[in-house]
């Protein structure tokens, strides 16, 4: 399009004035505080990675982040499995149709994250709308503990998820050719063997990309596990906040968030390799 | 329309159910909200056995929750005036010019958006606490300026690669300046998108929790905090009138970003 010297093309001079003051902006609120994130794990006074062994033989830490990557897997798992039929009931519609779905769809994504660890509170709570609902079902008193523990981070969790998972398979299911179908319908395939042979193989890249997605965007919660989790469903972004807060360990809470800092720059680097380099920015905006 | 999974009436039912109740668990959190706040200001109650609004009074005569609530929207408003400021000539000089190396600029403000936001936090925390900056409004404001402007530069820069160049090479052909250019051809053409872009770093700041809550304390307080620590500690039923006119708000600005996306998309 804009080739050298054409008259629509800035002048170096003039682009890099442009750019400047967000540049420098960017290396002071942004680079800057990641480097010294860095600089604190491992310059407690002089140079040391003694934080990181400790932290390996911690089973604080251990713990944390076996609990984190359970919780991560198990919610995306959970988003997969219900986004897909989300997903098939969305390819199915009209457009015009489908546009409507696709608004409730994006509605928690609009909704502050407070509001919804908020309602889910009030809707899955020890007196909330569910429980009561299933009291009034079987005649009795229910309390079925379903928040301030492992289900209730994996419901906030998915609430968040799900729309960024059926996204990514409604797009894979969209692109898919149906003459394909027509054509092993035709042949006599039954419904369930055409699903198997394929639609589902057809939409594993969809499904890939928002399994990476949902597991990068998982991995690096705060809000969902300190409110709607209980003790045992710390996450290490609630690591590092109890050894900012409690404990004052600047030293340690600086390597727990390298360790995550490293963690999710590998899936946002695998997902970049799957999605091409728009992986992330192509789901969010 | 059903070509994508056979013609199977019962797995058709089957899918329709499951999403259904999926639809229903994705929007009911958003508008519970709303007939609890209208109800009992002793306790949180759904569905409510009265109709009063004394919540809302609640929230208005409480100075900690209607303070942390101008504070927040003065934060989103400065944040994206700042932010359209320096994000708008920035993704302009990348989309038309021919500079070694963009890409590195191009990831460097995309970064904020696929760094986990607590280690921005911490790291935020450490230097604001070195620098002085720590509770106070400046220091948040920064901050937010980092984490809303790959969003902005998003949508610009998209508007950027649909707008029609050839109106700038005439212009600059019949002698128009860089800066005529830009003031009279380049932003009108991207009137939308800029829009969107402003629309949505409002809300991002607006709701922002994570890095306020670690950067705050009580004189820069944001309603996000505010909510964070009630729902923590306390739950009182204020939330649910503080959260309807949050989900309000969101809806309003979500609303005026999908008008304006059709807009762009019917005249490119």
């Amino acid at each position: 399009m804009a080739q050298s010297g054409t008259a629509s093309e800035l002048s170096l001079p003039s682009a890099l004035m442009l750019l400047a003051p967000l540049t420098l902006l960017m290396l002071a609120i942004l680079v800057y505080p990641l480097a010294l994130t860095v600089w604190t794990s491992v310059y407690p006074g002089q140079f040391s990675l003694q934080a990181y062994t400790e932290l390996l033989s911690s089973t604080l830490f251990l713990k944390v982040l076996k609990n984190t990557f359970e919780i991560s897997l198990s919610g995306t798992l959970v988003s997969l499995l219900v986004g897909y039929p989300v997903a098939m009931h969305l390819a199915a519609q009209p457009p015009s149709r489908r546009t409507a779905y696709l608004i409730m769809v994006m509605l928690p994504f609009w909704t502050s994250i407070l509001v919804k660890s908020f309602a889910l509170a009030a809707v899955f709570g020890n007196q909330g709308l569910v429980n009561q609902l299933l009291g009034f079902v079987s005649g009795g008193q229910i309390n079925l503990p379903m928040m301030f523990n492992r289900v209730g981070v994996i419901l906030g969790m998915i609430n968040f998820l799900l729309p960024f998972m059926i996204l990514s398979i409604l797009g894979s299911l969209l692109a898919q050719d149906r003459t394909l179908i027509l054509a092993a319908e035709t042949m006599g395939a039954k419904p369930l063997r055409i699903f198997w042979k394929i639609t589902l193989p057809l939409s594993l890249p969809g499904v890939v990309a928002g399994v990476l997605i949902n597991i990068t965007l998982s991995i690096g919660m705060y809000i969902t596990p300190a409110l709607l989790g209980g003790r045992q469903d710390m996450m290490v972004a609630n690591l590092v906040d109890f050894y900012t807060r409690q404990t004052l360990d600047w030293t340690a809470a600086s390597a727990t968030a390298v360790v995550l800092l490293l963690i999710s720059g590998l899936l946002v680097a695998l997902l970049g390799k799957v999605r091409g380099a728009s992986g992330l920015s192509g789901a969010v905006a | 329309m059903n070509a994508l999974f056979g013609s199977s009436r019962l797995s058709r039912n089957l899918i329709a159910t499951a999403a259904w109740l999926c639809y229903v668990f994705l929007l009911l959190p958003s508008l519970i909200v709303i007939p609890i706040s209208f109800g009992n200001p002793g306790q949180i109650e759904f569905p409510p056995r009265q109709f009063t609004l004394a919540l809302y009074q609640q929230f208005f005569t409480d100075q900690a929750w209607w303070g942390s609530m101008v504070q927040s929207l003065l934060v989103a408003t400065v944040t994206t005036m700042l932010t359209l400021v320096l994000a708008v000539p920035a993704a302009y000089a990348l989309v038309r010019s021919q500079l070694p190396r963009r890409n590195l600029l191009r990831g460097l403000f995309m970064m904020p958006m696929l760094v986990p936001v607590i280690v921005l936090g911490l790291g935020l925390y450490l230097q604001f606490s070195n620098w002085g900056l720590l509770d106070t409004t400046t220091g948040l404001v920064l901050s937010h300026i980092m984490l809303t402007t790959p969003f902005i530069m998003v949508s610009v820069m998209s508007g950027l690669h649909h707008s029609d160049v050839s109106l700038e090479t005439v212009a600059s052909i019949m002698g128009a300046s860089r800066p005529v250019i830009f003031f009279r051809v380049v932003l009108p053409q991207l009137k939308a998108s800029i829009a969107v872009g402003a629309l949505f770093a409002f809300l991002m700041s607006l709701d922002e929790v994570v890095v306020a809550y670690f950067l705050t304390g009580t004189k820069a307080m944001t309603l996000p905090v505010k909510m964070y620590s009630s729902i923590r500690w306390e739950l009182t039923p204020v939330l649910a009138a503080v959260s309807t006119l949050l989900t309000l708000l969101s809806l309003l600005i979500a609303l005026g970003i999908i008008a304006l996306q059709r807009k762009t998309e019917a005249n490119p």
